[in-house]
């Protein structure tokens, strides 16, 4: 039998040769998580994908609605232990909005920094396994974790733990910055702005990344629109878009940063959208320990929260994360939604796989920065 | 009130209540950059249109399912923003219907917000609501073997989490 070769255009069921092949990509998959992607390929083109998750559903809104407001606190930041800051603040806007609690600035500040150091631990993190080892560039994931594990040392300075803090309650931060940290979190910052070129000519300059992520797995601009993504995947497509200008939370109105935005839409445009971040959080976190204002860092707030529903949003590392909670005059939430970056990043995954190389299939995964826990919750 | 005083959730709101007075039971400004706006389940296709079309709102950012055994009914929100026009970018319209509990079913706006697709699949899961005209309505998050009622309705209880 002769195979014909793969239109370029998108086959439909009809032009289906009788070549294609349905392949289940996980849910063992290598280095994601636990997620499923069936495929249908036809030679080792990719005809259509159909993401298969729930592996990892633990039914956090369910048992949040068992919990009162601040034991709901840890498990609602597990679903993406990369980025427990933004997850944990998310939530506690909410909150403080139906119980009328406002942040003293100290406190807003001590949150601004924590975030963004989270958010360069997230984005090391993404630059490392989902960047660097899905392309195949081991260096870059020594690098990466390295370098990652050094901003961990420091927020468990801050927060006592490495990765899941619980560090912001309803009212304001746990604890003040602790005695040097301001100090070494300065020589950090001048250690990793040291190492940002470095990455530049290792990674997003080298001949290989460029040639496999570039104009791979393209998503434009009014599709992005359409789609709904958010986040770099949303910003690499050409729409500036960031929860911290459109509706600025913490001390985001205080600070001067930009949004990355690039125009191509490809992977490797995702892939610097999250590097250029990393620098403007680099500058936002010198500014924010320069303007820290002395005071207070916390307010105390109830434990119950008055009957209505508040939505409060942040931009977490994958994206917009929005938190809608229901108070009903009790200490538990009647009802918390919880809208992530993953999982609405995840509509484009099927968009994108098609009529695409099976070994972009990793590039184009990896560039989304899909982490299957935050989605499935 | 002349126009120029009309903050812009309030003209938003106007605009909505007076292409729609009959559709929009409730319009609410809860605070600046949120607004919530009750209307009638039939409705939900021409509210949509309009705002994507005439308004800007060109996604959903979630699709939410509200249990009340009580009242006998479940709550549908749509999360709605715009990244495409930037007067409005900083807005979420919180569009809420109430739905008959013993048969929940309401249009799917897949073909208006294609965003909503996976947050459509979600709500029919986790509280039972039909969407009609959704075009791939079926599980995705619960096990393959789950047998049970929508796991999200409040009288499904997991004692063995401590749900009682």
């Amino acid at each position: 039998m002769t195979t014909t070769p793969p239109s370029p255009t998108m086959p439909t069921s009809k032009t289906l040769p009788p070549s294609t092949l349905d392949v289940s990509v996980g849910p063992q998959h290598p280095g994601s998580g636990h997620c499923r992607i069936l495929i249908r390929v036809d030679g080792d083109y990719i005809v259509s994908a159909d993401p298969d998750i729930g592996y990892v559903h633990r039914g956090c809104e369910k048992i949040a609605e068992y919990r009162n407001y601040v034991s709901n606190i840890p498990h609602l930041e597990r679903p993406c232990i990369a980025d427990a800051i933004h997850l944990n603040w998310g939530y506690v806007l909410p909150i403080e909005e139906l119980q009328g609690v406002e942040v003293p600035p100290r406190g807003k500040y001590i949150s601004t920094i924590a975030a963004e150091m989270n958010r360069i631990m997230s984005h090391l993190y993404g630059l490392a396994i989902m960047q660097g080892v899905f392309s195949g560039h081991t260096t870059i994931f020594m690098w990466g974790f390295g370098d990652r594990d050094l901003f961990i040392e420091l927020a468990e300075m801050l927060t006592g733990a490495r990765l899941t803090y619980s560090f912001l309650a309803p009212g304001g931060p746990r604890r003040d910055l602790p005695f040097g940290f301001e100090d070494r979190l300065n020589k950090l910052l001048d250690y990793f702005e040291k190492r940002i070129p470095e990455y530049d000519r290792m990674f997003f300059q080298n001949p290989t990344i460029v040639a496999r992520a570039k104009g791979v797995g393209v998503l434009k601009r009014e599709d992005a629109i359409k789609l709904g993504v958010v986040g770099p995947v949303l910003r690499a497509s050409g729409v500036e878009y960031d929860v911290r200008k459109v509706e600025p939370y913490g001390a985001y109105d205080d600070l001067e940063f930009e949004i990355p935005t690039f125009e191509e839409g490809d992977s490797y445009s995702r892939f610097l959208v999250r590097f250029e971040e990393m620098k403007q959080s680099v500058r936002i976190i010198r500014q924010a320990l320069k303007k820290m204002p002395k005071g207070p860092i916390a307010r105390k707030a109830p434990l119950v929260a008055p009957e209505g529903e508040a939505t409060g949003r942040v931009e977490s590392s994958r994206g917009e994360i929005a938190y809608m909670v229901m108070g009903d005059n009790s200490d538990k939430p009647y009802r918390v939604k919880i809208m992530n970056g993953s999982f609405r990043n995840l509509i484009a995954l099927p968009f994108l796989l098609r009529n695409v190389h099976v070994a972009d299939m990793p590039i184009i995964y990896g560039s989304l920065d899909y982490w299957p826990v935050e989605a499935d919750r | 009130m002349t126009q120029a005083t009309l903050s812009r959730e309030e003209a938003l709101v106007g605009q909505l209540k007076a292409q729609f007075p009959e559709a929009i039971k409730a319009a609410k400004i809860d605070r600046t950059h949120r607004i919530t706006v009750v209307f009638e389940k039939d409705h939900l296709l021409n509210i949509a249109a309009f705002m994507r079309n005439k308004l800007g709102f060109d996604h959903v950012k979630g699709v939410a399912g509200v249990d009340f055994p009580t009242h006998k009914k479940i709550e549908v929100l749509y999360f709605a923003g715009s990244y495409s026009r930037p007067e409005v970018q900083d807005f979420i319209v919180i569009l809420k219907t109430e739905l008959p509990r013993d048969k929940p079913a309401i249009a799917s706006v897949v073909t208006i917000w294609e965003s909503a697709h996976y947050h459509e699949r979600e709500t029919f899961e986790m509280f039972g609501v039909e969407f009609e005209g959704h075009p791939d309505l079926r599980k995705l998050l619960t096990l393959d073997n789950w047998e049970g009622p929508p796991p999200m309705l409040k009288d499904v209880k997991f004692p063995e989490m401590g749900q009682r």
